[in-house]
């Protein structure tokens, strides 16, 4: 990049449309603190004030810094993204604090605290990636490197990892645990982005006929994508993780879109994805449950069916408005009426609360954010750029969209979270990560100098 | 209705009112963002940047890319080099279905594509590094 | 990059739409449904409303266990049928269940009514019910009925208004509510062959013998298959020989006074004639016969505030018109037999449509509700469909009161009569082949001439209609025009 060739401290850019946001989501969270206090102790009083300005407190140190570092990055993303996970905070304040209980030297940790630790962190994250990464030479230079520390990623998780709920995808490393398949996502984006990229023309254009006018791309270019319905495959049969491979698959045939822009292979990649997938259901229990409950979860109604009918309980208690922060989810005998509310059903409990109006505006929180990583892909100056922003982003909409079907019984459940909002360290750490490095590359470049006139001149009339 | 009701629920609608003025303003800001965009169709399919030259045109020069797009110091060309290693005519990029060809026009220095030789026609990813006598310059991805 | 914008931005449209699609298209019979973890936790906080009679006795309340926590309180084991029970470890039944979210206060039908219900404060108490049952009739229609297994559904034909809806066995509702024997009593009641958790009244599908004929009289009158002076010239004849159909003989014989008598449609009504209705079956027609049973209710739950079973005129299949086998089929479905199956709901209806003139009333159990604050909303009444014509309703109420005060028809009606008011009936008698007794039913209004209450009785194997049936109207008519003339 020219900007890192330049000597010299950058200079202070002012961010006016990102604080302007800022400001709304800060207003927005502070109103949501508001109604959750109110309802929970009667009188008008915040909620939990601490945790909430902490995190706010976070969000402008990300502004500053980004302020301060002078790059013209984008500056819508960090405040959808913030409203997102400040609602999450929100929720994880709602719910009870013992949830999820962690020891952390001398103190004990509750849901909303661990929470609010995993999302400075993940801000963090964010803020130095954005200042801090100048160059896409790393990824495109390394991929098969990359590739492969995915795969052993992978296999360490099913080898050393421990099975939570029936799925191995948790790996200790001493006292810290994390979901490697999390951090996998973005490994493997960055994977496809660099051979996509050096394949593009060839995946397009070198076609070897099949049947009639069909036509497929030569098959030593088709590896790639085959190993990678394979892997995808795989970690459904052996980590039972459902969603994450639907996610791969979903992202890697977007991609291939992106690059080919064949319909005909998207088309066939569903198509294998499907079949395998029925195969699956053939072969694997487990697989053909999921599949059962989903079609018909009143056929079990207090056993394999019953969060996911409880979920859609929740959403009709909801309505159009909701009951109001803190107002919904009625316990019984002390139980939530659903299991796992804060991994598996982060939406259900915004439906319930805040109605499908929240639910409306959550999804389109999600959908701003693909929207502006695609942009961002769209204005990138080279392929594995344009691809690697695109990947990022679509990791992001694909699996909220996944999870929030999931939630609302349009497609099995599968076990990954809501991003930003959804408990879960590793998720909102790499989720952070994959933010900064759509702000590291929405980078549009030092403020350009005024150009000579006679090469302006020139360029007119080339143009 | 008792008054401490009322107000629990406005502060509850206020919220999700102020859900809804967020995302008001962030989708203004997109939409600005794409009227910008759409304001400069030129080079939707993707321009020449000139990342390196001892004359003219300047390093930092961009030319946004028509389908076929020659390059050499002839003036008739669409990219004038005033560089004394290039050809008349040069080289020229054509774009074609998917992606990019450059093609070398028989000039007496050639035309290096990440500096190796082209020979015959050539298919150019985004991103590539294309040298001209003393001009190198980096095919970038348009804005479309 | 734009299209791939379109397709997400189409896959969100598909979340909105599933959202919308839960949250508003099925949020009310999801958030209102008994097992709904809101109305559970309500259940345990809120106090439910009582349940009226249509005098205003309570037939259900609530008291507080040593907790603090509310359960209910029934006010005898008659109304253990329509009212259900209430209880905290084996969830709702009957009207309790029905009317859950008026009972805790979470609002009625209409959306506006539940949106405001969200504005108020969760209410200690919920709203009464106010139902259309008579406690005095109830608990008759049940004594009546003693130990054996059967049904009586009393209704004003007029309003719909359900007076009586008895089954029995009945059950000890209050035992399965009071937490202390709640186990106990729901397991005696669960495991009593009797079956006292079905009730009987509309969930019970039973072979309807000769009532049925009434249904056959409105197909065929009301289609013009047969008129009031139909005869049949082979009838007197097939009452020695049988009546050939398809090869296949139906007999009769139960009424040989009347020798070769050609019966008209009163006469064959008043001795209850197979052959005659058989034939009338016939001439109405496949087709005809299941249209009016169709307009009757049959084929479909009926409206009202309980879940009903479907009553059936075949089983359906059949090549010829309406789902029949064939003609023998036919011709025994014109006289209850065949594969005719009925709740006794509809057969009340069925006499409450002939007593309204053949407009058919809607059943209601529950007239309104009565909030904390005393504020009443009434439940309107309607009707289900005009069935007949008035002079073919006003040739069966004749028929149907020769049935009862003839002098032949009170041989097979003995007790149903009461003195001072006309009763029109028909009894039923329903073959359940094998050696077993046959279910004893009848259905019928009164006054004839003006009438304020129809209804339906059947006791399982009871014996013939005149047996246990037909005394057993009396019995309650008799009662009902005793307190109110």
């Amino acid at each position: 990049m020219i900007a890192a060739e330049l000597p010299g401290f950058p200079r202070p850019l002012l961010r006016r449309r990102e604080l302007g946001l800022l400001l709304a989501v800060a207003g927005t969270l502070l109103l949501g603190g508001l109604s959750l206090g109110f309802t929970r102790s009667g009188s008008p009083t915040l909620a939990h004030p601490a945790g909430l300005l902490v995190y706010l407190g976070a969000l402008a140190g990300v502004h500053v810094a980004l302020v301060l570092a002078g790059r013209r990055v984008d500056e819508v993303l960090l405040p959808t993204v913030g409203l997102l996970g400040g609602i999450g905070l929100l929720l994880a304040e709602r719910l009870p604090q013992d949830l999820v209980v962690q020891q952390v030297g001398p103190a004990v940790l509750g849901l909303a605290s661990l929470q609010l630790v995993w999302l400075v962190l993940a801000l963090v994250i964010t803020g130095v990636v954005a200042i801090a990464v100048r160059s896409d030479r790393w990824f495109r230079l390394y991929k098969y490197t990359w590739a492969a520390s995915g795969l052993g990623l992978l296999a360490l998780t099913f080898v050393l990892g421990r099975d939570v709920n029936g799925t191995r995808l948790t790996l200790d490393l001493g006292p810290v645990s994390g979901q490697p398949s999390e951090l996998l996502k973005v490994i493997l984006v960055i994977f496809f982005a660099a051979y996509l990229a050096e394949n593009r023309v060839l995946l397009a254009d070198a076609r070897v006929r099949v049947v009639g006018r069909l036509t497929v791309p030569p098959a030593p270019y088709l590896l790639p994508a085959g190993l990678m319905l394979a892997l995808a495959l795989g970690i459904v049969v052996i980590q039972r993780d459902l969603g994450a491979a639907l996610l791969f698959f979903a992202v890697f045939l977007c991609l291939f879109y992106l690059a080919t822009g064949s319909k005909v292979d998207v088309a066939l990649g569903i198509g294998l994805f499907l079949v395998g997938f029925a195969l699956l259901a053939l072969v694997f229990p487990h697989v053909r449950e999921r599949v059962a409950t989903w079609l018909d979860p009143w056929s079990d109604p207090l056993g394999t069916g019953y969060q996911t009918i409880q979920a859609l309980h929740a959403f009709a208690r909801g309505g159009l408005l909701g009951t109001g922060l803190g107002a919904g989810l009625p316990a019984v005998g002390g139980q939530l009426p659903i299991p796992a509310v804060h991994t598996d059903f982060p939406l259900a409990a915004l439906g319930e609360e805040l109605g499908m109006a929240g639910v409306l505006a959550i999804l389109g929180c999600y959908l701003v954010v693909v929207a502006r990583g695609l942009r961002i892909a769209a204005a990138a100056a080279d392929d594995v750029r344009a691809l690697l922003c695109a990947g990022l982003a679509l990791v992001i909409g694909v699996q909220a969209a996944i999870i929030a079907a999931g939630n609302l019984k349009l497609i099995p459940l599968t076990g990954i979270t809501l991003p930003f909002i959804g408990y879960g360290g590793s998720s909102l750490l790499v989720n952070g990560l994959i933010v900064g490095l759509l702000l590291a590359f929405s980078d549009r470049g030092p403020v350009p100098p005024a150009e000579p006139r006679r090469a302006r001149r020139l360029a007119r009339a080339g143009g | 209705m008792d008054p401490l009701t009322l107000a629990l629920w406005a502060i509850r609608l206020a919220f999700l009112a102020a859900l809804y003025l967020f995302l008001a303003l962030v989708v203004r800001a997109l939409l600005r963002d794409v009227r910008a965009a759409s304001r400069d169709p030129a080079g939707a399919l993707g321009r020449l940047v000139v990342v390196a030259s001892v004359s003219l045109p300047a390093a930092g020069s961009v030319f946004p890319l028509d389908a076929v797009t020659t390059i050499g110091r002839d003036l008739g060309s669409s990219v004038v080099l005033d560089d004394p290693f290039s050809s008349a005519r040069h080289a020229i990029l054509t774009f074609r279905g998917r992606g990019w060809y450059v093609e070398d026009l028989g000039s007496t220095n050639g035309t290096l594509v990440n500096g190796i030789p082209v020979a015959g026609a050539q298919p150019l990813g985004f991103g590539d590094e294309i040298q001209v006598g003393d001009v190198r310059m980096r095919l970038e991805r348009g804005t479309r | 990059m734009a299209r791939l914008t379109l397709v997400l931005v189409l896959a969100y449209g598909g979340l909105m739409l599933g959202a919308g699609y839960w949250q508003v298209l099925r949020a009310d019979d999801l958030s209102r449904d008994p097992t709904d973890a809101g109305m559970i936790a309500a259940a345990r906080s809120t106090v439910r409303g009582r349940i009226l009679d249509r005098d205003g006795r309570v037939l259900a309340t609530s008291r507080r266990d040593s907790t603090g926590e509310p359960y209910r309180v029934y006010t005898d084991a008659s109304v253990s049928a329509p009212l259900g029970y209430a209880s905290r470890l084996y969830g709702s039944a009957g009207l309790e269940a029905a009317y859950a979210s008026e009972l805790l206060g979470a609002g009625g039908d209409d959306p506006a009514s539940r949106a405001l219900a969200k504005f108020r404060p969760r209410g200690e108490r919920g709203d009464d019910l106010r139902t259309s049952l008579s406690l005095t009739l109830q608990r008759l229609a049940v004594r009546l009925l003693g130990t054996d297994r059967g049904a009586v559904v009393a209704i004003d034909p007029r309003t719909g208004d359900v007076l009586a809806m008895a089954s029995t066995p009945t059950y000890d509702a209050s035992g399965i509510a009071d937490p202390a024997t709640s186990r106990a009593a729901f397991a005696a009641a669960r495991d009593d062959p009797g079956q006292p958790l079905l009730d009987r009244a509309i969930q019970g599908r039973y072979v309807p013998g000769s009532v049925f004929k009434i249904v056959t009289a409105i197909a065929g009158l009301s289609s013009g298959a047969i008129t009031p002076a139909t005869t049949f010239p082979q009838q007197p004849r097939a009452e020695s020989t049988g009546l050939l159909v398809s090869g296949y003989r139906v007999r009769d014989g139960h009424h040989p006074f009347t020798g070769t008598e050609l019966l008209d449609f009163a006469r064959a009504t008043e001795v209850s004639c197979n052959i005659w209705y058989a034939l009338a079956g016939l001439r109405t027609g496949g087709a005809g016969m299941e249209e009016a049973a169709r307009r009757l209710g049959f084929g479909a739950p009926i409206p009202f505030d309980l879940p009903t079973a479907r009553s059936q005129l075949t089983n359906g299949g059949g090549p010829l018109p309406g789902g029949f086998t064939d003609d023998v089929e036919l011709a025994n479905a014109a006289y209850g037999q065949g594969e005719v199956l009925v709740t006794p709901l509809e057969m009340a209806l069925v006499a409450a449509t002939v007593a309204n003139g053949g407009e058919e009333p809607r059943p209601r159990l529950v007239t309104g509700f009565v909030s904390p604050s005393g504020a009443v909303r009434d439940v309107s009444r309607g009707t289900l469909a005009r069935v007949l014509s008035s002079d073919d309703a006003a040739a069966i109420t004749l028929a149907m009161t020769q049935a009862v005060e003839g002098v032949d028809g009170q041989r097979f009606t003995t007790g149903a009569q009461v003195a001072g008011v006309t009763v029109a009936g028909k009894t039923g008698t329903a073959q359940l082949g094998g050696a077993g007794e046959p279910h004893s039913w009848f259905i019928g209004f009164a006054p004839a001439e003006a009438p304020t209450i129809a209804l339906a009785v059947i006791v399982e194997q009871g014996g013939g209609g005149a047996a246990r049936a037909a005394p057993l109207a009396g019995d309650l008519l008799r009662a009902f025009f005793a307190a109110r003339p």
